[in-house]
């Protein structure tokens, strides 16, 4: 299986998380990207991490 | 090489499998990481304003156009050779942006990944490949 976003947006409001490079945590929220960026930057040191949004619905998407 | 993908599972009022890839953005000192929905049927790949914004790209200085979905028109600016990196395969493109995008904050579209790698679609097995070609 991919990245099982489902298992890791559970329970986050509208938003964006940062992901672990793992893919498998989610190491913080918040309710716009500058504010969660500032949180996690300073404390990442060289690790990636991947911002992505939380509280979207992906059904029937058409792009 | 190529490396291959399962789908992954997105959240909705349906649980949705779609092709999804770690991407990063790159503007000089400023790096973005996220994921994309790599899409056959988009022209051109866009971004949000948002991330356009976190990569420190002066989006509201480009020049305004309109795009076209299947339910209307959007505005959209163009950011021009953007530094983007998958799987460790750098590579520029030219991006679109796009303000209040949704569900999606950033897609991959014909015009740019479509044109760096050979990407195979296998829904019957929930996968993908991309084989990014080599430039000399």
């Amino acid at each position: 299986m991919g990245i099982d976003f489902t298992k890791l947006l559970k329970g986050y409001g509208k938003g964006w998380v940062a992901v672990s490079s793992d893919y498998k945590k989610v190491l913080g929220h918040a309710k716009t990207l500058d504010v969660l960026m500032k949180r996690v930057e300073s404390k990442k040191g060289k690790q990636k991490v991947y911002y992505f949004p939380s509280g979207e619905s992906y059904s029937n998407f058409v792009g | 090489m190529k490396y291959t993908y399962d789908y992954s599972l997105l959240p909705g009022s349906v649980t949705t499998l779609a092709p999804v890839i770690p991407v990063t953005f790159i503007n000089g000192k400023y790096n973005f990481d996220t994921f994309a929905l790599v899409d056959s049927g988009a022209d051109s790949g866009l971004i949000s304003t948002v991330i356009a914004d976190a990569l420190h790209i002066d989006w509201n200085k480009l020049k305004r156009e309109t795009g076209y979905t299947t339910s209307g028109e959007f505005y959209y600016r163009t950011f021009k050779n953007l530094e983007t990196e998958i799987e460790f395969n750098p590579f520029m493109i030219d991006i679109n942006i796009v303000e209040g995008v949704a569900p999606f904050k950033c897609i991959l579209g014909r015009n740019d990944l479509f044109l760096k790698a050979e990407i195979t679609f296998r829904g019957f097995a929930n996968q993908f490949d991309i084989e990014f070609r080599k430039f000399n």
